[in-house]
């Protein structure tokens, strides 16, 4: 690591205000991802401006139509919230499947989502859940948040405040994991609102994204068997040490699958 | 010598040896030996009161780290070293080019493997700094010494190194194409050595002969050993009585120190002390002669401070001896009853770009050893070809050449009864060396000592309730689920010796083990020995065995080992020796010390030797006078009143070298069963059994956990763990735990172990090595295992690591 100059900001006016007087800054909400970067000395930012300390983004709000999360709300606390496991219970299992214990317990929702990593979990449930990002300066729809390989539709000096999520009829998240990493190496996140479903994947290419065929599908059934004959498309995933892309896509279509019968299993003994 | 284990396991004849199971029972009347008791170091290692070599912070200690290649293979047409040596802090910046001025010696090889033909190998030895030319990343090109570890990192990114590229080879398979780029242009070739054992034409006429021929493509993927606990080491060098004091994570301190002192920087043997503390796993990987070392203790010299390096995890993954990486064609010949009449195996071996000093024995010795395993193989033929590549150097790690041997081996095996519709089980046992057949006398290697593999056999089928299995693996196939059940017989080879035997392949260190017994005043005891402790639990096993021996408490006994300045001069841990070595070098240094003790006793109590009985630390003679064993070692410390025989000494000490007369050959079977994901690929181990005839079980649990910890390891090379380096630039793709998997505790199924114990005929504990095991058989049970369960869809063949894609994509293959 690199000598770093770090400074804890007391509100977010003063965070936006060391953000603007220092270009080279970068913000540290849990640093599961940029601390370990900056271990390695990939990441070599001139000041570190926490937002450990900002009550004001860490809140959980439940309502009968939405979860909303402060950016600075912990995996953990997402992975433990009655409410949420009520309102959106595989947000919850979601939340629990990030990383491991230390990384649950710092990495922060707000984080994981600016970071935009191709392989987070988040992402996913941002997008099938209609989710509405609001930073100090607007509110993102998830549909335009996400622009690409770690990349998002901040902009310099934008920090994100909270993230509301739709609460859905039902949901699901499955994740097949990397072998190594642990990140999903495919995960379907996969959320039916009874008018209309939405199919988001992560994992798979350089950024999450909506699988318009299944979600057309299972808008119109809700059913396994709705998904018959679609098949996705290799072109756009990713190749890797861990997969090629045909790999990749056969497991999205495992994983949808699967998601479908579990939740549709559900309904039926409910 | 069977005097002697009678003794130690009270039983009264030869014949009534225990050689079945582990109840401790069934070493009669044993106080410790045989028995589980617990390791008293796992108090403190389990709450992180280890000190490890990291832990060692020394008054005004300084920084060292290293600027290593980013290139596999490149010219270096300049280097500069004048921005990083005026860098903040930087106390001193080393190349080449100082190592060749300062008249530094080089890296050795301790176990050389010539041509079949005589021709010495070609050896390149691994250079303390590269000059010239790069040859795999991670290469050393200069070390930088600072004050702090962030002024050394800051300095080594100012060295400037003008590289020019050139092509690379990394695929083992590869590296004898007539167009492979050259790792060391002198020798014409990229090959180390050449080996030819066995009779070539009598082999090709048994197979042109045999009723049914298997052939396959066996690889043995690189792996890494990555122990917790990165290397690292601290020196400070004391001008005042010039001497050097080395902290370092070393499985064979008095090796290190030779190979410094002799070998590279030519300090007198009594001016270094290697001190090698609690370290955290080892395999193999901390056991060879380590590149930073040597900069390290020169360093603190040249700067007159300590100085320290500790890698970083990802520096491990580019410095650390890598391991297996090994391309094989093997065939294995059958009569129409599945009797094999002959074996060709083929094989090259990745040596890296850099000789490391056990690596050319590695293939070229272990590995055709147990290459026919635990099978009466008539005629045998094998051509082993160990290559340079563009890697990391490779070298010894937990199993060393067993595995390798075993994947060959039985993958032929099984393929060979499928193919020819026998049942895998039988065609084993029509194969396998019987009892009566020990000692086995090998074709191309050594005789086996002794065993009892169809017994092994029995308890492995038992334990696993392999009839059950086979009904729950219908009853699964009849549901469309897939389930796999993998056999792994095989042979470990352990505690190599004699010395001279060593000596005899060019080997450049002795097979003997080395121990003191020192009784202190009040009767307690420090043992010191000259093997290294990191992780196998000497203090209690070594305690066992002198306190049987001696008669007395286990907790009156400390062992010592990691000082070269109070252990006497051993040979270190490794390939299962320490028990059988150096436990046997206890028991005679315990036998000494229990003569000396009876002629005291029988002078104190006036009685003739023969009159003494000995028991619960007390000699009593027949007249009812009794002297304990602390009051003994209080009158030979006092020496007042000691036997006036000649020669007789006062003081309660004993010395052992103790030279096995042979290795000894421990043997196994696992059996691993999978279900495998059908959408998925997925392999999943529901149940492993494991049946292990290590001789006489000092501590059984230990050698339980050492089963078990072998496993994890051996999981690992079997479904996950993978070197990959990018073909085209010969980059290390699999740099960090991101992209390289390792076993975690969810990937370990349930685990059963038995054991029987056919004693080792070479040492008088009857021990035989116990660590390896796991680790050698598997990745064959449960590469079968795969294979079993996808036979009937047609597949014929997995290769490792087992991952689910290529169970997916083999699955596919046999559908379209």
């Amino acid at each position: 690591m690199y000598g770093v100059e770090y400074r804890r900001a007391s509100s977010v006016a003063e965070a936006l205000q060391l953000l603007e007087s220092n270009p080279d800054a970068k913000l540290l909400a849990g640093g599961q991802s940029l601390i370990a970067a900056m271990k390695l000395r990939l990441s070599a930012p001139s000041m570190l401006v926490d937002l450990g300390a900002l009550k004001e983004l860490g809140a959980i709000a439940v309502s009968d139509t939405s979860v909303t999360l402060g950016a600075m709300v912990r995996h953990a606390q997402v992975a433990e919230s009655s409410e949420i496991c009520t309102a959106i219970p595989a947000l919850s299992s979601l939340a629990k499947g990030v990383g491991d214990h230390m990384v649950r317990n710092m990495g922060t929702i707000g984080g994981s989502v600016a970071n935009n990593d191709p392989a987070a979990d988040y992402p996913s449930a941002l997008l099938a859940l209609d989710a509405l990002v609001k930073t100090t300066k607007r509110a993102i729809a998830a549909e335009d948040f996400f622009l690409g390989m770690y990349e998002t539709a901040l902009e310099p000096g934008e920090i994100i405040v909270s993230i509301r999520l739709r609460n859905p009829a039902r949901a699901r998240y499955m994740k097949f994991k990397n072998p190594a990493s642990r990140f999903a190496m495919v995960g379907v996140f996969i959320a039916d609102f009874g008018d209309e479903s939405r199919v988001a994947v992560t994992g798979a290419a350089s950024s999450v994204f909506r699988v318009a065929e299944m979600e057309a599908a299972l808008s119109r059934n809700f059913d396994a068997a709705s998904l018959d004959g679609i098949s996705i498309s290799p072109n756009d995933l990713a190749s890797d040490l861990h997969s090629q892309a045909d790999y990749r896509a056969h497991l999205i279509e495992v994983l949808a699958r699967r998601a479908v019968i579990d939740m549709t299993e559900a309904a039926a003994s409910a | 010598m069977r005097d002697e284990i009678c003794e130690i396991f009270s039983v009264n004849s030869t014949a009534e040896l225990p050689t079945v199971g582990i109840e401790a029972s069934e070493v009669r009347d044993s106080r410790y030996i045989g028995k589980p008791l617990l390791r008293p170091e796992d108090k403190k290692l389990l709450t992180g009161r280890g000190r490890y070599v990291d832990d060692v912070q020394l008054p005004n200690m300084v920084w060292c780290a290293f600027v290593r290649s980013p290139h596999s293979h490149a010219l270096m047409n300049s280097i500069s070293t004048d921005a990083a040596s005026k860098a903040p802090g930087v106390l001193r910046v080393i190349t080449a080019e100082d190592w060749a001025a300062a008249g530094m010696g080089e890296l050795t090889v301790v176990h050389p493997m010539p041509f079949s033909d005589g021709r010495p190998m070609n050896a390149a030895t691994r250079p303390v700094f590269a000059s010239n030319k790069v040859n795999h990343v991670g290469d050393i090109i200069a070390a930088v010494v600072a004050t702090t570890r962030v002024e050394a990192q800051n300095a080594v990114e100012m060295v400037e190194v003008d590289y020019e590229e050139l092509p690379s080879v990394t695929d083992v398979a590869k590296a004898l194409d007539t167009d492979a780029p050259l790792v060391h242009e002198q020798f014409g070739s990229n090959a180390v050595f050449e080996v030819h054992k066995g009779d070539e034409a009598a082999v090709l006429d048994a197979l042109a002969k045999a009723y049914k021929v298997v052939e396959l493509p066996l690889c043995s993927n690189r792996i890494g050993a990555n122990p917790i606990e990165p290397r690292s080491y601290a020196c400070s060098y004391d001008e005042s009585d010039d001497r050097y004091t080395l902290y370092a994570c070393s499985q064979q301190p008095h090796y290190l120190r030779r190979w410094l002192a002799v070998y590279a920087l030519f300090i007198p043997e009594h001016k270094l002390q290697v001190i090698s503390p609690n370290v955290g796993g080892s395999f193999g990987v901390k056991g060879n002669f380590p590149v930073e070392v040597a900069t390290v203790v020169w360093a603190s010299k040249l700067v007159g401070r300590p100085v320290k390096w500790t890698a970083t995890r990802s520096e491990s993954m580019m410095s650390d001896t890598q391991a297996r990486d090994h391309f094989t064609l093997a065939k294995m010949g059958f009569d129409k009853d599945g009797h094999i009449v002959g074996m060709y195996v083929d094989t090259m071996a990745a040596l890296g770009a850099y000789l490391s000093n056990f690596a050319p024995s590695i293939p070229g010795n272990s590995y055709p050893q147990t290459v026919t395993g635990l099978y009466k193989t008539p005629k045998v033929f094998l051509r082993v070809r160990g290559v340079y590549t563009n890697t990391i150097p490779v070298d010894a790690y937990r199993g060393s050449g067993r595995p390798e041997a075993t994947w060959v081996n039985e993958r032929l095996v099984e393929n060979g009864a499928r193919e020819l519709g026998i049942n895998v089980v039988e065609l084993r046992k029509r194969n396998l060396i019987g009892p009566e057949d020990f000692p086995y006398k090998t074709l191309i290697s050594r005789t086996y000592d002794s065993g009892n593999p169809p017994l092994l056999l029995e308890k492995l089928l038992d334990i696993a309730q392999y009839e059950k299995l086979l009904e729950q693996q219908r009853a699964a196939r009849a549901q469309g689920k897939l389930m796999g059940i993998g056999l792994a017989c095989f042979l470990d080879k352990a505690g190599t010796g004699p010395s001279a035997n060593l000596a005899s392949r060019g080997g450049l260190h002795g097979g003997y083990e080395t121990a003191v017994i020192r009784v202190h005043s009040d009767g307690k005891v420090s043992l010191f020995a000259g093997t290294h402790c990191h992780g196998q639990g000497h203090q209690i096993t070594y305690a066992a065995i002198a306190a049987e021996r001696m008669g007395i408490d286990i907790t009156h006994i400390h062992v010592v080992e990691g000082d070269t300045d109070r252990i006497p001069f051993g040979n270190g841990t490794w390939g299962g020796r320490s028990v059988s070595v150096a436990g046997t070098a206890i028991l005679k240094a315990a036998n000494e010390i229990m003569l000396k003790v009876r002629r005291i006793a029988s002078h104190v109590l006036k009685c003739g030797d023969s009159q003494l009985v000995y028991s619960t630390s007390e000699f009593k003679s027949p007249d009812g006078k009794s002297i304990g064993f602390a009051a003994i070692a209080d009158l030979a410390y006092h020496g007042a009143n000691l036997p006036v025989d000649a020669g007789f000494t006062p003081g309660l000490e004993a010395t052992s070298f103790y030279d096995p007369p042979d290795s000894n050959d421990p043997q196994a079977m696992h059996l691993a069963v999978v279900e495998i994901d059908k959408d998925t690929g997925v392999v999943s181990i529901k149940k492993y059994f494991t049946a292990d005839d290590c001789g006489n079980l000092i501590n059984p649990m230990i050698v339980e956990g050492q089963v078990h910890g072998g496993l994890a390891q051996g999981i690992g090379q079997a479904l996950m763990e993978n070197i990959v380096y990018d073909d085209n630039s010969g980059q290390l793709t699999t740099g960090s735990f991101m992209d390289y998997a390792m076993p975690r505790a969810d990937s370990m199924p349930p685990l059963k172990s038995t054991f029987i114990q056919t004693p080792a005929p070479s040492n008088p504990l009857g021990a035989k090595g116990a660590s390896e095991s796991g680790t050698i058989g598997a990745p064959a049970a449960i590469g079968n295992a795969v294979v079993d369960a996808l036979w009937h869809l047609g597949v014929r063949h997995i290769t490792m690591p087992i991952t689910s894609e290529k169970v997916w994509r083999a699955m596919r293959s046999v559908r379209n």
